[in-house]
């Protein structure tokens, strides 16, 4: 008997005619159906028909900003199974946390994953970040995209702070009184701020509420948005940043001169250096199947490191949330860690000054930083100044954070983590 | 990077796709083992094994497979104990290695009302051995050990009415002789030299507070308390009062149910509620109501209870008023009534005593001999105190002060204790303020007693 490869069961189906009702192109097999498959298609035409070969190079963007999506999606995923569970009550969420562990099918591994998940899309949103400056490829003709780069990165914070509050317990009580604490710093606005975030002096109720709300409508409404936009920026300014290519960096296309041979549609309608069909070909490669696998196979990594941290690693939970019994030292959730080190040397300079003046100079970079020098490559010679100030607050920021995370025991005090902590007044 | 180069992809595709397909396959099968299910296929082979009919058998081979629960939303509690512990009602399995042992009854505490936790503790919602038992990080109640039972039986019913709790009542009774109150406050009444006790069962472990009766300072460093030398049997009595302190509150049904009703009790909430301002028992009481020596022998139990629900009803155009007593007063009381048929009843009315009895009841209630000892005749260690290192007797006040300056004393307290070397520490002891936590009228009986205070064989006098 002839039992036929997977391979082609996959092609008869496609071919059939539900299939092709879904599909229309079904396996692409020549050029034209390779654009047509991403043309046509509502979920892949987001992305460009064909794309240049030095954005496909793993070296070079690593797959950070997409990395970042696909955990994003996952959140998404499993944020909202999560919801048919969650009550944001101070009296009942807790208890949901128990029953997903203990009652719940498939309910700890459920929480794992959005756990881990936050924790490393945060991480890899800085990543990301890191790469986009160390390569320049937030100057012309993407500053702005840089800018809603920065947005995202607040609004990912945001995200993770307001979730970090659901499970009620005394990690998430105390991490956020810790954080809204340094909100408070600001001036003038800073009690404002905190009275705003909180719905009250202290967190209770009101603030579990708002947490809520704002963890699974606001923000995630808000990145979804500016997650389109940027996605959006990424292709009308012409597709990841390279190195200006002698002789084409093409100058805006204007609409007569667009080629008449196309083989696409007017999606590649873009500005910057962007593909022209019969000007350099052997550049470009087709998005289906180079940029299509690639992107399948990181989600395969992705979903294989994710399965992992969740089946053996559990999601904390500590004690039931308690008011009058704080941990020593209470820790903010660890991307502000390195904040609350400064915190500790001063209130105003380590919760205001520095950290505003940090942003400020973020979103601003684009427009300081003008020069169009030494893009599309790793540390650029040319940037050498530029990076070393990065690199410089990078490494401090880190220094920060890891001091603050392992090496602060009671009362904030200096406390080297091999060593066991003194012996606490207060023994349980 | 033509079609030739993609073909790693696909061996890429197929071992990544694979890898995830095992880890789905491991995290379901890792969901799905669960340690009650074990349990559970136990006890139905068990069923299986004693069936002796076809049906029987039938019907234990299709017992379901399920979590178990008890919920428990008054308490807001959700007891899955049940999940693991599946014969704690069949008698049947009496002496059954565990978890499928039977539980005998314990009066009117019915599974379904009260669950397991809210006696033994533990962590109700989990269903694994080692989490349900609450020996885990992050989980701040454990299992009660058994010896220390009886202090559950304090979260809600009062030490002495729980007949079927001795070892509760005689830690309480310890607990006021020893003299724990001069310096600790519970329910509100005490001294100020230590922390309150009101929660301390909820705060503290058995371990700790052995530890710290033991040698106070071990535990909570600076700690001024002197060590308690008590028997080991009287240590695991107030370790077990100290654990039934937990400040929790019965809600609803359960504070209905909280008085036992006994005789004792109907006593108790005889003289308490003022029952004696209209009705004589023992030739002591008012005469609006009739006297109640002998209402046991007119009246049947069923009527008195009526009679306690609601006056009216039984006996129309009675000027008792309704006193909306809840359901198990009614019955103490009922029982009460119904027991000074069969037996003379003493009544002694508080205000009958004497001012030195009432100061000596004033000196236990507030723990002086906690400080001072047994009936102020000599005192604890104080460390570096000039009075020889001890807190002083009381048993020579009378020849050292005036009624007014020993009642000053009292109301002031002193702070300041005069040390016999100045280069070490201060005594760790001092005389708080009474003045305010002690009534006025309390204190004069108090005086008195002090006064009366002499030591042995000085009654001959000068």
């Amino acid at each position: 008997m002839n039992i036929p490869r997977p391979g082609q069961v996959w092609k008869w189906l496609l071919q059939t005619r539900v299939g092709r009702s879904i599909f229309r192109v079904g396996l692409p097999e020549s050029n034209l159906e390779r654009s047509q498959a991403m043309v046509s298609s509502f979920l892949l035409h987001v992305q460009p028909a064909k794309v240049h070969r030095h954005s496909l190079k793993a070296s070079y963007s690593m797959g950070l900003g997409l990395i970042s999506l696909y955990l994003l999606f996952i959140l998404v995923g499993t944020g909202t199974l999560l919801m048919f569970y969650y009550v944001p009550s101070t009296d009942r969420a807790y208890n949901v946390m128990k029953d997903l562990q203990f009652v719940v099918s498939a309910g700890l591994v459920l929480r794992n994953m959005h756990r881990w998940a936050a924790h490393l899309m945060v991480f890899f949103v800085i990543l990301h970040m890191c790469r986009v400056f160390y390569t320049g490829a937030y100057k012309s003709p993407r500053e702005f995209n840089w800018v809603i780069g920065v947005m995202l990165f607040l609004v990912t914070l945001g995200l993770s702070f307001t979730g970090y509050l659901l499970p009620w317990d005394q990690l998430a009580f105390w991490a956020i009184t810790v954080g809204t604490n340094i909100a408070a710093y600001a001036p003038l606005v800073g009690p404002k701020l905190q009275y705003l975030m909180l719905g009250g002096h202290t967190v209770g109720q009101e603030a579990l509420t708002r947490f809520y709300a704002l963890h699974v409508i606001v923000l995630p409404g808000i990145t979804f948005f500016m997650v389109s936009v940027h996605l959006w920026r990424v292709r009308k300014d012409g597709g990841l940043s390279r190195p200006a290519e002698g002789g084409d960096s093409v100058q805006r296309i204007a609409l007569d001169q667009l080629p008449t041979n196309k083989s696409y549609g007017l999606m590649e309608l873009a500005r910057g250096t962007t593909p022209q069909v019969g000007k350099n070909p052997e550049d470009e490669v087709f998005s289906w199947p180079h940029l299509i696998f690639r992107e399948i196979l990181l989600f395969l990594v992705v979903a294989v490191v994710l399965l992992v941290l969740a089946i053996f690693f559990n999601a904390p939970l500590e004690e039931y949330a308690n008011p009058v019994h704080p941990p020593n030292p209470a820790k903010a959730p660890w991307y502000f860690l390195g904040l609350q080190e400064l915190v500790s040397y001063s209130a105003f300079w380590g919760g205001v000054v520095v950290p505003g003046i940090l942003v400020g100079v973020l979103m601003l970079l684009p427009y300081i930083d003008r020069k169009v020098h030494g893009v599309g490559r790793w540390f650029a010679r040319e940037r050498i100044l530029a990076n070393s100030i990065f690199t410089v607050c990078l490494i401090v920021a880190v220094v920060l954070t890891l001091i603050g995370s392992f090496f602060r025991g009671p009362n904030w005090s200096w406390q080297e983590p091999w060593k066991k902590p003194a012996a606490m007044t207060e023994g349980h | 990077m033509q079609n030739d180069s993609l073909h790693k992809f696909y061996g890429w595709f197929t071992f990544l796709g694979l890898l995830v397909g095992c880890l789905v396959v491991l995290g379901y099968y890792k969901d799905e083992y669960r340690e009650w299910k074990e349990y559970q296929h136990r006890f139905i082979q068990e069923e299986t094994k004693r069936a002796t009919t076809p049906q029987q058998r039938a019907l234990a081979e299709r017992t379901p497979v399920e979590i178990r629960q008890i919920i428990l939303p008054d308490l807001n509690r959700v007891d899955r104990c049940t999940s693991c512990h599946l014969a704690v009602e069949d008698p049947s399995y009496g002496g059954y290695p565990q978890p499928l042992s039977y539980h005998p009854q314990h009066g009117q505490h019915p599974f379904e009302r009260f669950g397991c936790t809210v006696c033994h503790r533990g962590q109700g919602r989990a269903t694994t051995k080692a989490d349900a038992h609450g020996y885990v990080e992050h989980w701040d109640e454990p299992m009660l050990p058994l010896k220390y039972i009886q202090a559950s039986c304090g979260k809600c019913h009062e030490a002495g009415d729980n007949p079927s709790a001795p070892e509760l009542a005689r830690g309480q009774q310890i607990f006021e002789t020893v003299g724990c109150r001069g310096c600790h406050k519970l329910a509100g009444a005490g001294g100020i030299l230590g922390p309150e006790l009101d929660k301390v069962g909820a705060r503290r472990s058995p371990e700790w507070l052995k530890k710290h009766f033991l040698s106070p300072a071990s535990v909570s460093p600076g700690s001024g308390m002197p060590p308690q030398k008590l028997a080991e049997k009287d240590l695991d009595a107030i370790i077990l009062f100290m654990l039934s302190q937990t400040g929790e509150t019965a809600p609803g049904y359960y504070a209905s149910m909280k008085v036992i009703p006994s005789a004792a009790q109907g006593q108790r909430l005889f003289q308490q509620k003022g029952c004696m301002g209209c009705h004589m028992v023992d030739g002591k009481g008012g005469v609006v109501g009739p006297a109640l020596d002998n209402v046991g022998l007119r009246r049947t139990p069923e009527w008195i209870l009526k009679h306690f629900r609601d006056p009216q009803s039984v006996s129309p155009g009675s000027v008792m008023p309704r006193f909306g007593f809840t359901e198990s007063e009614a019955r103490a009381l009922t029982e009460f009534l119904v027991h000074l048929r069969d037996q003379k009843v003493a009544l002694s009315l508080p205000q009958l005593l004497g001012p030195v009895e009432r100061g000596h009841e004033v000196f236990r209630k507030y723990g002086c001999a906690g400080c001072h000892g047994q009936d102020g005749k000599g005192g604890v260690p104080n460390p570096n105190a000039k009075t020889a290192g001890l807190v002083p007797d009381l048993i020579h006040v009378a020849d050292g002060y005036t009624k007014d300056e020993l009642r000053a004393r009292i109301v002031k307290g002193q702070r300041e204790i005069n040390a016999m070397d100045p280069k070490r520490p201060a005594p760790p002891l001092y005389m708080p303020a009474w003045g305010g936590t002690i009534g006025e009228a309390e204190i004069d009986d108090l005086v008195a007693y002090l006064l009366s205070l002499k030591p042995k064989g000085e009654d001959a006098g000068f």
